[in-house]
Order: C-alpha cells, then structure tokens, then sequence
C-alpha cells in the first residue's frame, strides 16, 4: 500500500467499525531552525515528522487521536479504541456530518514552491540577518530562521480527497543597541525570491538605532502609529476571537456582535487563505471543504464567525472552511490598505506615540475586551508631526473593540508578519489609533 | 531502547561529535473536554521519539524523529551533525557542557490509581456534575454562568537519556491536569471571567483529593458574588496582602525568569527576551531581608517534578533570591560553563523534538511565620487581592502588572467588601522591597510556562504563602 493511501485506507476502516464519520490526515513534516543571538548561530535544528490525525463520530460522540506514523496494526488498535470511546461517551449537543463532496480545490495552492533546504544556505540567510543589523549600526542581533516543507495527505468519509504541499521561509530579528534599546523586524514568504531575511535585519536595526537613550516614557492617552508588528498582533486577537468555539465559550470579545460595529469603517480584514503564493495558503480545511475568502469584518461591521460544520449547525449557519475539528481557526489574515504613506500619517499626529511591537497580552476580560500589552523594541514619542524621542516602560492598557473603533488612518503599504507573538500570518499596513490608554509602574 | 540510544550515541562520536546527547521520549495524552455542559471531542494523542544533540567544534545540532526504526535514528545523527558544521562557519565563542553531576538511575512515579482503571465517561461525568454545581452555584450568589469549558487531562511521559560524559537515566512520570474558563454575567452588571488551574504528578487518586465538584462549585459562587457585589477599590497608597495565586506567579515572572542563566547571556534575547539582572548581579539586593524565593523540582507529586534534568543532570533545590539578595542562577550544563559553575540540573524539554533549554520546575516564595488574621491585622487601609485575571511583565521581567479579581478592601485590621479589578502595577524591585510580612502558609498553582523556540509549554508549579506588601500605590499610573 502507497504511504499516501493510508487515509483512505483508515476512514474506511472507521466505517467499517460503526463510525458514521470520519477525517483523517497524514502529516510530513521536515523542518530546519537555526537560533542566533549575540551575531552568531547558537543552535542548528532539524525536525522530522510523520503523523497521522484520525478524528471519528458516531453520531452526536466524537473522539480524536493523533499518533505517529504507524503499522496497519496499531491504527486499527486506535480506531477500535476511538469508536470505544465514543461510544460510550455521552453525546454532544450536535451532530454535524462531515460535509458531503466532491470536492474540487485549487491546484495553485496545493504545491509548494521551490526552495532550498541546504544547511549551508540557510545559514546564509542567518549571516545576511545579522549584516543587516550590523550595517544599520545596531551592535548585536537574535532571532530565528524556520524553513518548513509539509505535505498533508487528507481523506474524509464525505468524500474529500486532497494532498498539499508547501514551503515556507520565515526569520524574525531582534536588534540591540544597548540593553534597553531595541528594535525587531520579520520576513516571512512561500518563495525563496521574496525572502529578504538582510532587510529584516536592516530594519530591526534602524529602530534600534533609533531607539537609543530613551527616557522613561508618561503615561496617558496618545494618538498611537501602530507599526506592523504591533497592529498585527492586535488583528491576530480579532481573527483568532472570531473563531466560533471562543465565541461559544465567551473567550471573545466579539460575542453577540453580528452585524454590528466592532471596527472603525476604515477597517476591513478578511481571511484569505485562498491567496496563492502567500504565507498562511490552503487549498482546504480539516474537513475537506474547500477554503475560501472570508471578510470578517467590513467596514467595521462583524460580518462572520469562523466556523466548522459542528460550531455552524449550532449557530444555524454553514460552515466557512476553516475547520479545526474542534477549534476552527483563522488561516491568512489580510487587513485592507488605507490610503496614505507612513510619513502622511506620521505628520497629522500632533502629539503621540509610535509603537513599533508589543508583547504579552493578556485579557483582564475576553467578553468586553479589557486587556494590556507591553510594548517592547522601539517606542517613541511623536510630536508635531515629528518623532521626537525615543522611551519605555510604558503599558497599553485598553479595550481591543474601543481601539479598532477608534482606528483613524491605515497605511497603504502593508507587510506580512507572522512571529513568536503573532501566530497567525498576517497582511497589515500601519495604523493609526485615537486615545490610546498607556499606563507605567507606580514604584 | 537504551540500546539504540547507545548506538545513537556512538556514531554521533564516531562521525566527529565532541559531545554526543540521545533522548527517547513518550508523551502520552488523553483530554476529555466539557463545554458548557456538554461534551466536545475526547482525544488521545501520542507524540513518541528521539531528539538528538551534538557540538562539533563549539556549534550544537539537534534533530529529531518520530520514526522509531535504526535507518531514522541514523538519519537524525546525520542532520544533527551536518547542521552543527554548517553552524560552526557561524560560531565564534561557541558552546561548551560544564562539569556536572551527572545521574545513573530510574526514576518512577508510581500512580496509586492508574489512568487505565477510569474510563472517558466517567471522567466527563465527574466534569458534568462539577459543571451542574457551578452553574447552579452562580445562581445562589445571583448571577448566570453561560459559558463554561472544562479539560481534563491525564499525561504519561516516559524518558531516556544518554550522553557521551556518562549520564544514564530514565524516568517514566504521570501527570494530571485540569483547566477551567468560565464567565458570569448579569444582565445590569456585565461579566466577569475567570481561569482556574490544578496539576500534580501523579495518578487519578490526586483527581478524587481535588474534588472537583467542590472546587468548580467555590470558583463560581466567588466568581458570581465578586459580578454581584463587587466596588471600585480605593485609591492611592495602600498596604496589600497577595494571595498565594499571586505571590506564585510573582515568584515565577519576576524571580524565576530573571534568574533564568540563558536569558542573563542573550540566548533568549529575539523571543522571551532578557533580564534586568547581569552576569555580576550576584548578591544584589532586590528585595526585603523576609524574601526567599526557591524554585524545587524534587518536591514529590509537584506538576514541575523531576529528579534528573534533561542533560542527565541530578536536580536540586535552587534559591534564587536569599533574604532579599540575588544567590543564584537557574543554569544548564552549557550556561554553567560560561559562569564557572555547575549545571544545577534546570535543562528541561517538554517533548522529544524539544531542545532542553534552561526552565523552571516549582518556584515559589519560601513561608515565613504569621497567620492570615496576623497579616490582616495590623494593616489600617489596604486590598487583599486573593486571585487575579490579567497579568504581563516585560521582557526585562522589571515591569509588571496584575490585576486582582477576587479582592477585598481591609479597613483597621478587618476584611471588608469585594473590590472590583484593583491593579498592582510595579517594578520587581519595588515589590519585593516592599515586603513586610510573609504567611506560615503555602499553596501551589499548575502552570505551563511558556518559552523556547519553537514554544514549549512547561508543566511548573507556582506557589507561595500570603504575603504583605506596604505602601503601594494603587492604579495603572494614570
């Protein structure tokens, strides 16, 4: 039997066991990271995997595993034991069938690009980081370089059949000037041609030049410029929240808010998996549906959860394609542009600050949005127009719908960002947010 | 296995390996999930293999495989290997293992009532009456729980470690662990929210001492009645007492990540970050003569529990602040070397494709001598701030921030009503400088900390008596 068969081969024998449904996938993985920090390599790793993921229901009782690749005995051990199980378990409050095909996907999203995986040129990439750094004249450089290769082998008992493929590169750089002087940039890509891990580094480097000598910051509400990472962070919270089964456990701050305004309506962004070439593409979900474009939220108004055809039958609508089993997920988030430059939106801030990335968010309350965030690397005080000074130990500390309600402009350039913080890829321009709350340590 | 790991370990030498490390291990998880009050998907996941490491001329590789057979575990040795060299061109000062003490042995935790005798109904169950109670519970205080998740999770983690200076060891460790989210709402007073954690290593007879019907029952109505009757807190200077919840994620965010040796050197700069404390900050004072902060992996059936590391290192107890003043790093064998010291066995990965790094086990604030009515009494205006939602720290671990939700108002020595979110917003300095009496009791919290690229979520305990702190200004600065 072809390794590729196996899928097949397993829901098949779900079936045949007494389980109404079944998805399974067969996951290859082959993965390189490469560590630097103080402008040298401090760790070289390679990761291969082959898994397989068998989700079965009988009806209302659904039971998951996954294990590693493995002979035909022990996954049918597995299977027996699921259907066990579920069977025995006490049934949920919906039965959703896996949904029905054929189905048919886009054959440009289902293979990868071509990229090299050779120990000597990702390494390359490392160096050319750490030189954009350098040459900025920021004095040290950290970060990390993945470059992944997957093919994922699906077969549903609704009849979905799919196999993918994909490559990615991404590099994340923290540039240091002095201990508390930083700046951090990425660069994240299907293709080896739009990889730039060197203007990574230059960037992260600039800021960090910038941000030299800063002098602790007041607190208060300021027109913030939201660079990249920062707003991509906060966008991740809106795609991330818009997932169904957060909403239906009030892990969200969009609960309830269908249809209305959660987002100024220069605001637009969209899940866009179906993107070829880019980052986060997927040609379907983890039930075999087709992915598709889906605009979240438009012109400020909540148009839709993210669903799987369990969370849409509780919530009387249909699924979206972006399944998770349990948890459907966002898996490409492009925030539309706006219409000016940086330095437009630079010059109509009187007084403010500009946030370069933030880390640690954490909610006070999901359900009303109440959260804080640290920014970190280059923060700066803007005046008239003008970067004024570079300081720190400041917190944002707001609520995620009054700070997308109280978007005013949007770049029209826009940057991919995906990174320790931001886990979801993301297309997002800069943005610019009225009265933003920062607040400091008191002793 | 301990064979192959043999032969891992040979041919990693024999291909030109200066240092050699091989370990198998098994993750073995089974998660039962209760949403809002129904059940969502049981799942059983298995994530078994090696993870290989060697230094060649100062570089380190690792790899790692989940295909158990000689040809993937060769294989593996072979992109360690070339990794390092590719990574050496890079490499100026390089990595060197330190001197350590070095284990030989097993290490069982034996579980009274194994995972095997409780099936997944009776488990979810357990969760539905813990959730009838809750829900039921919210309704005496006045309030309504629409939205609740419970996981319930039973994790097996067998592992084996070899290295080329000599550690042979292996251990096989049971954990169980339970997650709860939920909300209370009321139609004139909003929501509030809460996330409650429990974690040991050992078997169910920990889940039957939890009683989880009685704790889901307590978490609600203290949810419910802090909706209900909940005030603004007072503002300006106050004294606070911190909850054991609180202290422990202190202890842990701003003494344990600190004092984290690879964060001290920049190896974690472009992620978790750094810290305040340098390589010379040894015998800084950073806080009151009461403040004794230790972090201890061998305290039997904590979630952190372990008595090797995963560099074969015998662990110990560390401490990290000694009556208010830095004493020592946490370290691993490739720290140590750069400090002249012992690796004091905190290198931990949390699945085999899982470099070890530097991490905390169990860190909490050492137990002083006062009861609870003793802290209470002698403060005039303050807060008691009993359990918390939002935190963060910085990435230096100097600013941080906690928000209180379960909290009271102490007037003249008594506790008083609930008072709504009160912030403690504070350098690390200023809070454990402000310390002026530490509780006789102490209490632990499970946690997985995050930290490491790729993210490894570390089961740890928190932990620590009540504790004062005097003259804080209440509020987030503004």
């Amino acid at each position: 039997m072809k390794r590729t068969d196996l899928p097949s081969r397993i829901v098949d024998l779900g079936l045949s066991r007494g389980a109404t449904d079944a998805s399974v996938k067969l996951i290859d993985l082959d993965r390189t990271m490469i560590r630097f920090s103080n402008n040298e390599v401090t760790v070289f790793k390679s990761y291969r995997e082959a898994l397989i993921a068998i989700f079965l229901m009988v009806g209302k009782h659904r039971a998951g595993s996954t294990i590693n690749l493995s002979s035909v005995e022990k996954v049918e051990s597995v299977v027996e034991r699921l259907i066990k199980i579920a069977k025995t378990s006490p049934p949920a409050d919906v039965y959703a069938p896996l949904p029905r095909g054929p189905f048919r996907y886009d054959p440009s999203l289902l293979k990868p690009s071509k990229v090299s995986f050779a120990p000597r040129r990702l390494v390359g990439y490392v160096e050319d980081a750490i030189g954009g750094v350098l040459e900025a004249g920021a004095k040290k450089a950290a970060g990390s370089l993945v470059a992944t290769k997957t093919r994922t082998v699906l077969a549903t008992s609704g009849g979905a059949q799919g196999t993918q493929e994909k490559t990615n590169l991404e590099i994340s750089v923290r540039a240091f000037t002095s201990e508390i002087s930083s700046g951090h940039f990425v660069s994240i890509s299907q293709r080896e041609e739009e990889f730039n891990p060197g203007e990574a580094g230059r960037i992260a480097g600039e800021i960090a030049v910038a941000a030299l000598n800063p002098a602790p910051g007041e607190p208060g509400k300021y027109t913030a410029l939201l660079g990249p990472l920062v707003f991509a962070d906060f966008v991740n919270q809106v795609g991330m929240l818009s997932s169904a089964f957060l909403v239906d456990i009030g892990q969200s701050f969009l609960v309830g808010k269908i249809g209305s305004e959660v987002a100024s309506e220069k605001f637009t962004l969209l899940d866009d998996p179906t993107l070829s070439g880019s980052y986060g593409v997927r040609a379907f979900d983890d039930e075999g549906v087709p992915t598709r474009r889906n605009k979240i939220v438009d012109g400020g108004v909540l148009e839709t959860y993210l669903h799987n055809s369990t969370t849409a039958k509780k919530f009387k609508t249909e699924t979206t394609g972006n399944a998770g089993l349990i948890v459907p997920r966002p898996w490409n988030l492009v925030v539309e542009p706006g219409d000016k430059t940086f330095e437009e939106l630079l010059s109509e801030i009187d007084r403010g600050i500009y946030v370069t990335n933030d880390w640690y968010l954490r909610y006070q309350n999901y359900r009303t949005g109440d959260f804080s965030t640290i920014p970190r690397d280059g923060l700066f005080v803007i005046e008239d127009g003008r970067i004024e000074k570079s300081v720190r130990e400041l917190r944002i500390s707001d609520n995620m719908i009054r700070i997308f309600k109280n978007i005013r402009g949007l770049s029209e350039s826009r940057f991919w960002i995906k990174w320790w913080e931001v886990g979801i890829p993301t297309l997002t321009p800069y943005a610019v947010v009225e009265d933003l709350n920062f607040t400091k340590s008191t002793m | 296995m301990e064979g192959l790991l043999e032969q891992v370990v040979d041919l990693a030498l024999t291909m030109g390996a200066d240092y050699a490390e091989a370990r198998f291990q098994s993750d073995i998880t089974e998660t039962v999930i209760l949403k809002n009050g129904v059940p969502d998907a049981t799942t059983l996941s298995e994530a078994r293999g090696l993870g290989v490491r060697v230094l060649f001329k100062g570089a380190l590789g690792f790899a790692s495989t989940n295909l158990l057979n000689r040809r993937a575990f060769k294989n593996a040795v072979k992109r360690a290997l070339k990794g390092a060299k590719a990574a050496s061109r890079a490499v100026s000062l390089g990595v060197r293992m330190g001197e350590a003490d070095l284990g030989k042995g097993r290490v069982e935790v034996k579980p009274r009532i194994s995972f095997d005798y409780v099936d997944m109904d009776a488990r979810l169950e357990l969760l539905s009456e813990a959730d009838r109670r809750a829900v039921e519970a919210a309704k005496e205080a006045g309030a309504d729980l629409p939205a609740r998740i419970f996981t319930l999770d039973t994790l097996t983690t067998e592992k084996t470690i070899i290295t080329s200076d000599g550690a042979r060891v292996s251990s096989s460790i049971p954990r169980v662990a339970l997650s709860a989210f939920m909300t209370a709402y009321h139609p004139q007073k909003g929501a509030v929210q809460r996330f409650f954690d429990r974690g040991e290593a050992a078997g169910w007879e920990t889940v039957e001492r939890w009683d989880i019907v009685r704790l889901a029952r307590e978490e609600a109505y203290s949810l419910a009645k802090v909706l209900m009757e909940a005030e603004k807190p007072p503002k300006g200077v106050v004294d606070m007492i911190l909850g054991p919840e609180v202290i422990g994620l202190v202890s842990h965010e701003s003494s344990g990540h600190p004092g984290e040796a690879d964060r001290v050197l920049g190896r974690e700069a472009a992620q978790a970050g750094e810290t305040y404390l340098k390589a010379d900050s040894l015998g800084m004072r950073v806080g009151s003569q009461l403040v004794n902060v230790v972090d201890d992996p061998t305290i039997k059936g904590s979630f952190g529990f372990y008595l090797y590391d995963d560099e074969g290192v015998k662990a110990r107890k560390r401490v990290l602040i000694k009556e208010g003043v830095i004493n020592e790093f946490l370290q691993n064998r490739e720290t140590a070397s750069v400090f002249g010291v012992e690796s004091n066995g905190a290198s931990r990965a949390n699945a085999y494709n899982r470099e070890p790094i530097v991490r905390m086990a169990n860190t909490f604030l050492e137990p002083g001598d006062y009861t609870f009515e003793e802290l209470v009494e002698d403060v005039r205006e303050g807060i008691y701030i009993k359990n918390f939602m939002e935190w963060n720290i910085d990435d230096r671990r100097f600013n941080q921030r906690y928000v209180g939700l379960e909290a009271y108002k102490i007037e003249d020595g008594e506790l008083k009503g609930l008072v709504r979110n009160p912030v403690l917003e504070v350098t690390t300095v200023g809070l454990w400088s402000a310390v002026d009496a530490v509780g006789k009791d102490l209490e632990f919290q499970a946690a997985y900390c995050g930290k490491s690229d790729p993210m490894q979520g570390m089961p740890v305990w928190t932990g620590g008596p009540h504790t004062r702190l005097r003259g804080i200004r209440l509020g987030g600065g503004t």
